[in-house]
């Protein structure tokens, strides 16, 4: 059974005529690193907002371990799945970078030791140390999506849903985030990563989804 | 005169008290693509905020040199003026993005120019069909992918034809044929005299400048031909600008 199975998912907006997504059936797993390419508007976002539960098709099913999504709560989804949105503003809410790390991790129920061993190690791992208690709003756009992508990245979770991760990152921090995806999927994890960024996927994915036109044309098996 | 003249520019972003740009000096030509590279949080954002008044009309900060456009300091004039001469496309598009179609968006700063109705009506078609937005004209712009926002937000600013252009990561979100089709446009723009400065981090993206500034930690440290930098690996891995 795959982690992930979409049984014929459509989807379109509220209030809008245009189908973003039509009758797509995926499996994903939590295992490996899977790209998601498409043109802009082909319904990529959207698919992985699908997948997290965020959006509800309009017509289909999605199934997490076999179970119907629309019978989970958000945050019951969120513990197995790790979501970085688009823009990282969408998701940064506290009032340090180390207390915006340390909050998922809180939640899980770690000890305050445990929490801050693991907020020490993923602030050096991606260079925020010397903005451990700056307000994060304040800091430019790459590090911002820097610490999205290492506030998710600490939790660990049994997949990881990455969108547009490399946009805003200069070539070092790439590669500094693509070795940490080589080590989470090493760890028996599993990655999905929706780019334009071919290089990287190149380089780091292991199964190709492409999308056109609200429908997947490569990549449907597994 | 030289479109933009930027010297000695220190910023520190306040409360914080960071020092974001360090003793910055460059002009740039008409007709001329500049491009401005360097590691996340270098100051290359704040420099173009710099450029179109963002900073420091609404930003605050303590900003020290001279800054000007088309010969008009930046500091001494408020941003609707500055909008006349600098179309600054923001990183994030969402930041510039407010009304409910893509239409709306592309109408607003020629209607608030007071242009006749034919005019903004040209210029929302011209925008439309350069680039490529005709199947999303009537589309709310939030409900867009990022790349098409950016398109949006980029068609909005071109719709009041200004002379320099400041595009921040714009081609980051796009895909293949968008940020072919963004790159043969700002080549055809800088054939009519604008002054383009392209804020990236790919340097496929930076295939069109014929310029590049290189910032580290806030100090411009190359300016030089775009051929020679790109062609200088040395350099550019030196600084981890390669992937």
């Amino acid at each position: 059974m795959a982690f992930i199975d979409l049984i014929n998912v459509s989807y379109k907006y509220p209030g809008q005529q245009r189908t973003i997504l039509h009758d797509i059936n995926l499996s994903i797993w939590n295992r490996g690193c899977t790209a998601v390419t498409g043109s802009n508007g082909s319904g990529k976002t959207t698919l992985s907002k699908l997948l997290l539960g965020i959006l509800t098709p309009v017509t289909g099913l999605v199934k997490l371990n076999g179970q119907p999504l629309t019978s989970m709560t958000l945050p019951q989804i969120g513990r197995r799945i790790g979501y970085v949105f688009q823009n990282p503003d969408r998701q940064i809410f506290c009032a340090t970078v180390e207390e915006e790390i340390s909050f998922g991790l809180q939640n899980q129920g770690l000890s305050p030791d445990q929490v801050l061993q693991k907020v020490k190690a993923i602030l050096d791992y991606f260079e925020l140390t010397r903005y451990a208690h700056t307000f994060p709003l304040a800091l430019s756009a790459g590090e911002k999506r820097r610490l999205a992508i290492a506030a998710v990245l600490a939790l660990e979770p049994d997949l990881l849903v990455l969108d547009e991760p490399t946009a805003g990152l200069d070539p070092y921090r790439k590669r500094l985030l693509g070795d940490y995806l080589e080590k989470i999927i090493a760890s028996h994890k599993g990655v999905v990563i929706i780019s334009h960024d071919h290089q990287f996927i190149a380089r780091y994915a292991t199964r190709f989804i492409r999308l056109k036109n609200g429908q997947v044309v490569e990549g449907q098996g597994a | 005169m030289d479109a933009v003249v930027v010297d000695n520019l220190c910023y520190k972003y306040q409360p914080s008290g960071r020092q974001i740009l360090k003793n910055i000096s460059f002009k740039a030509g008409q007709g001329e693509i500049v491009a401005v590279l360097g590691l996340s949080g270098c100051g290359k954002s704040t420099l173009g905020l710099c450029l179109g008044g963002i900073i420091p009309h609404y930003l605050g900060g303590e900003l020290t040199g001279r800054v000007q456009v088309h010969g008009i300091e930046v500091k001494d004039h408020n941003v609707a003026r500055l909008a006349l001469e600098v179309g600054l496309v923001f990183q994030d598009p969402e930041t510039q993005l407010f009304l409910p179609t893509v239409e709306d968006e592309i109408a607003f700063a020629p209607e608030n120019l007071c242009l006749p109705p034919e005019e903004i009506g040209k210029r929302v078609y011209d925008m439309i069909n350069m680039l490529g937005l005709s199947d999303i004209r009537q589309a709310n712009p939030n409900q867009l992918s990022g790349g098409q926002k950016h398109l949006v937000a980029l068609g909005a600013v071109l719709a009041l034809e200004p002379g320099i252009l400041v595009l921040d990561e714009v081609m980051a979100q796009m895909d293949s044929t968008s940020k072919k089709k963004i790159k043969d446009i700002l080549v055809n723009l800088r054939l009519y005299g604008k002054t383009i400065l392209i804020i990236e981090h790919e340097l496929e993206s930076l295939s069109i400048a014929d310029r590049i500034l290189v910032l580290e930690d806030g100090a411009l440290i190359r300016d030089g031909q775009a051929s020679e930098i790109v062609a200088d690996e040395e350099f550019l891995a030196r600084q981890k600008l390669m992937f």
